[in-house]
């Protein structure tokens, strides 16, 4: 079987080749079969004297059957076709132009978001069987670590941290890196390799071994100069020396793309508050050899259940209780997975929305032509011919249109890649590539076909004597009309899906923006500050500092006042700390309540105008030796002392020994998001001062913010004070100097550009739709310029002839609107986690989209309607 | 315009004949034709206008070549050769129009 096929496609390759050797020999062979045929003509003649006509017509015939046989006759016939379309396509450069570039808008947007879809959600992790990858949910103390490699019996289990940031120093000038703690088997267990040098090996999370760094390769690049003999060098993370013993490739990005740098799991069992209690870790595994994934899931939970019972404390008895296997990539992607999905829906909208519009102004150009196209029925072209020539027409039109679409989808890419969290591994290698190239040219062929076929088939079914009389049909082709009706109606739907997204994210937008965060960020500078934690192992060193800086800080010219705080608002930092509070003790029920819990100077809460309700402010006084106070959120103090007063009550970190007094009560911030206060898992929120606050680890909070409040000239000032920063220790990293304000913008700079791109989907399927109703009117007035002149002659008045027009494009209108309200009551649920503060079924919303889009409608049919109305019947009756 | 006087022929019969005759040794398109007419007696006329699309197509398969020589009465003619490929594919054919053929008769001669 296989050997005939190999033949006969053999056999086809040698006579294409020897057909383009004729073709290439053409000339020479004409004269040759010329000579040929008049031996054949002397020899014929001899023997049967004179020859007919017929026979001389048979030499033609015979000629020309053979030079067909030497040239590509289909091909020629295509080129011919595509000459021809082209021409068509110069002479009318505004029909041309505008399907080009509404099909342009719409491939081009889908080869973008295809490329997203793809290397996000298709393409297989870039490791060793990633479909043996799984993540086990929940995060776990590193003695879990060791628990589970020894129990499992069908995974092997690594524990890769989420990344947290190092000062890097001993290289140049000191910066702040996001490094990644792992265990030793976690890149054998990935099944990456390293770029250079080796990745950890058995052990080395064991403490005394693990002072070692894989570099990512971008930093390898930047801080390193791409130099390949820094493997075996010693840098600092955090002060701590650690030896470079491999560089990973470009394309390693886990757990996040910000990740530049990974460092051993310190897997220490007499180390108890690390081991058992500091940061815990989320565990990747791979699934062994024979292994199934559902076996492993089953597996998970007894194993939990039992480890749970191994913690030297009591630990709540649904601790993790829904954990289970899912594969790596979905866990990658969880986040980003629904977003991509409605974006690319949205697009995949605009494309039809382009489809439909190209159809119909295929279909009304079909109709314009018509004259041309009878002639050339006449003349004997076949309807087989005339369809392909249309066809070849429509084609052409959307290959240029996907030609541009890539071109256009290129810099779609990079606004599509910005809604995207950066650190999303993969993200920046996402790229228009050739599979995605053939998908979009497959796409161009199909959409082509698909709306080219409608007016071909169309235009092929002429009246030949009544279209070459008059030019048009006066008795109107209903089927095709009605079709485009439909088209535009479908259009106009869909727009309104599109628009009612876009308005439902404007109004949260414009919901989130008039959010009252809790404080006033207007003219405050922030500066970030992060020593290393071994710096404040001395508690009075990291508070001399801290005042030396407030100190300097204040006399910066322009500078009204200055704070410090371990994490302003929105900066996505999470302080969390487990809590014991007074009159709530902790069972295996109700484990410690996780408080966000912020380290600030005295000053901090008046400089951010949050209000204080009751009790005082923390002031200078409260320093290192004095009675520890604290100050809790208006939120907490309803949670915890419902009805009764919150001044004088207690509450201290789980492990320490003194409780610490609530001495005042502030206003609620909005700390995490501006769309939401607090996470669920944190009831409560305190505030202590700086000299006498804890991290959960029991030290002083190492990295702070400074905030200095400006009069005037921010510019000044903020160079100042990065200077003053920088002067203090040149070991520790200076962040960029940043307002407030920008801060607070940035935290919704993600949702914003989201919000751009359905506008511009919107905007862009409003003004296809304004197109599309726009010809749909001018090809019926065009279609019934008779009739209307013979109204008027009759004595119907213009303002008749209007609102006729008018109601007959309103009514595909209205369809249209309807279809769509319906569509996107059902739609706009997906839309649910986007929105903020508006219902996904809005009434005003709809009521307003409904609105704006009649409007655009009723623009489009009036200016047709108004020509219609011009109609001057004399000149009409004499030009027929 | 008419069709040629000669009964139809099967599709593809002809390139079968051609590649038959030549078998002979080198011919003219001219000496194929009259070939071919002598010996099915007067039966198959073979007009310019299968005839030659026909060489060509053979030629386009290479199943013959062509070359120029001279001719009896001593003019240029082009003289088409039987390849090694067109004795094969002859073969084959031959063969699968035996098969044609007696499967017609067994169909005409049925009880």
């Amino acid at each position: 079987m296989i050997p005939q096929v190999h033949m006969s496609l053999l056999r086809a390759l040698l006579r294409g080749r020897r057909r383009l050797v004729f073709r290439w020999r053409r000339t020479e062979l004409d004269h040759e079969l010329a000579e040929e045929l008049e031996f054949h003509h002397a020899l014929k003649q001899q023997a049967v004297g004179e020859l007919s006509h017929i026979q001389m017509g048979n030499m033609t015939i015979a000629a020309e059957e053979c030079r067909d046989m030497w040239s590509f006759l289909r091909l020629e016939r295509l080129l011919q076709d595509i000459r021809y379309a082209a021409r068509m396509f110069r002479r009318t450069p505004g029909f041309t132009a505008i399907a080009v570039l509404s099909l342009a808008v719409g491939i081009g947007g889908n080869a973008a978001m295809f490329t997203l879809v793809n290397t996000l959600l298709v393409r297989p992790l870039p490791y060793r069987q990633p479909d043996r990858l799984v993540r086990i949910t929940g995060i776990f103390p590193r003695a879990a670590v060791p628990f589970l490699q020894q129990q499992t019996r069908t995974m092997d289990v690594a524990a890769v941290s989420p990344g947290s940031e190092y000062n890097l120093t001993g290289q140049g000038e000191a910066i702040r890196i996001v490094g990644s703690a792992t265990s030793a088997n976690a890149f054998s267990v990935l099944g990456a390799s390293p770029a250079r040098g080796r990745t950890f090996e058995a052990g080395e999370d064991s403490p005394g071994r693990d002072s070692l760094v894989i570099l990512g390769n971008s930093l390898w690049r930047t801080k390193f100069g791409g130099d390949p003999s820094v493997i075996g060098r010693v840098i600092a993370l955090n002060g701590v020396d650690r030896q470079i013993v491999g560089i990973m490739p470009p394309a390693f990005s886990y757990p996040s793309a910000q990740v530049q740098a990974w460092v051993p799991l310190r897997l220490d069992a007499s180390n108890f508050l690390e081991y058992w209690a500091g940061g815990f870790v989320p565990l990747v595994s791979r699934l062994r050899a024979g292994a199934a994934a559902a076996e492993a899931q089953r597996e998970i939970r007894p194993l939990i259940d039992e480890f749970r019972k191994t913690f030297p404390y009591p630990m709540a008895r649904d601790w993790n209780r829904d954990s289970t296997a899912i594969p790596l990539q979905r866990d990658l992607t969880g986040d980003i997975r629904g977003k991509l999905i409605i974006l690319l829906a949205s697009v995949s909208l605009v494309l039809l929305i382009a489809c439909a519009n190209v159809a119909s102004l295929l279909l009304s150009r079909a109709t314009t032509r018509r004259k041309e196209i009878a002639l050339r029925v006449a003349l004997g072209a076949m309807r087989l011919r005339i369809v392909r020539q249309l066809l070849t027409e429509s084609v052409l039109l959307s290959l240029v249109g996907g030609g541009l679409g890539i071109l256009l989808g290129m810099g779609a890419l990079s606004i599509f890649k910005s809604l995207l969290p950066s650190s999303t591994p993969g993200l920046a290698q996402a790229s228009i590539d050739s599979s995605v190239a053939a998908a979009v040219a497959g796409l161009a062929l199909l959409t082509g076909l698909a709306f080219g076929i409608a007016p071909a088939l169309s235009a092929s079914q002429i009246d030949l004597a009544q279209s070459i009389r008059t030019g048009s049909q006066r008795s109107t082709a209903a089927f095709w009309t009605r079709l485009r009706g439909g088209l535009i109606g479908a259009e106009v739907a869909l727009t309104v899906v599109l628009v009612v997204s876009a308005g439902l994210l404007i109004k949260s937008l414009y919901t989130l923006a008039e959010v009252r965060p809790g404080f006033q960020p207007q003219q405050v500078l922030t500066v970030h500050i992060s020593p290393n934690s071994s710096f404040c192992t001395e508690r009075p060193a990291c508070i001399a500092l801290y005042d030396r800086l407030l100190e300097g800080a204040r006399g910066v010219s322009g500078v009204a006042e200055a704070a410090i705080a371990n994490t302003i608002p929105l900066d996505a930092e999470q302080p969390d700390l487990a809590v014991d509070v007074e009159g709530h003790p902790k069972s295996v029920d109700h484990p410690a309540p996780m408080f966000w819990s912020g380290a600030v100077s005295a000053r901090y809460i008046r400089m951010l105008r949050i209000p204080l309700l009751a009790g005082r402010d923390l002031t200078d006084a409260d320093g290192a030796k004095s009675a520890a106070v604290l100050l809790i959120s208006a939120s907490t103090a309803r949670h915890f002392w419902a009805g009764e007063n919150p001044i004088g009550r207690h509450i201290k970190a789980t492990g320490e020994r003194q409780w610490r007094t609530v001495v005042g009560v502030v206003g609620d911030v909005r700390q995490y998001s501006l769309s939401k206060a607090m996470p669920d898992w944190i009831p409560g929120a305190i505030y202590m001062p700086y000299a006498q606050a804890v991290r959960e680890d029991g030290q002083i909070p190492a990295a702070m913010t400074l905030l200095v409040k400006t009069r005037a000239n921010t510019d000044g000032a903020a160079r100042e004070i990065r200077t003053l920063a920088q002067d203090q220790d040149p070991n520790v990293p200076i962040g960029q100097v940043q307002p407030l304000e920008e801060v607070v913008a940035g935290s919704i700079a993600n949702f914003r550009a989201t919000i751009r791109v359905f506008i511009s989907f919107a905007a862009a399927a409003i003004l296809l739709a304004a197109i599309g109703i726009y010809g749909l009117v001018s090809y019926w007035v065009m279609q019934r310029t008779y009739e209307i002149g013979l109204r008027v002659a009759i004595g119907a008045t213009r303002s008749r002839i209007v609102s006729m027009i008018l109601a007959q494009g309103l009514r595909v209108a209205l369809y249209g609107i309807a279809a769509g309200v319906i569509a996107a009551l059902a739609a706009t649920r997906f839309l649910a986690s986007l929105l903020y503060g508006v219902g996904a079924t809005d009434p005003s919303t709809f009521a307003a989209v409904t609105v704006l889009v009649l409007g655009v409608a009723i623009t489009a049919t009036a200016v047709p309607a108004w020509r219609a109305s011009r109609i001057d019947p004399i000149k009409l009756l004499r030009l027929d | 315009m008419g069709k040629p006087p000669a009964p139809e022929l099967l599709p593809g019969t002809l390139d079968l004949l051609i590649l038959r005759t030549l078998i002979a040794g080198p011919m003219h398109g001219y000496g194929i034709a009259q070939r071919l007419r002598q010996v099915s007696e007067d039966v198959l006329q073979v007009g310019e206008s299968s005839l030659y699309p026909a060489l060509q197509r053979l030629l386009l398969n290479a199943w013959v070549k062509a070359a120029w020589g001279a001719s009896e009465n001593n003019r240029r003619a082009r003289y088409y050769t039987l390849t090694a490929a067109g004795r094969k594919q002859l073969a084959s054919e031959r063969e699968e129009f035996a098969r044609l053929v007696g499967a017609i008769e067994k169909v005409l001669n049925m009880a």
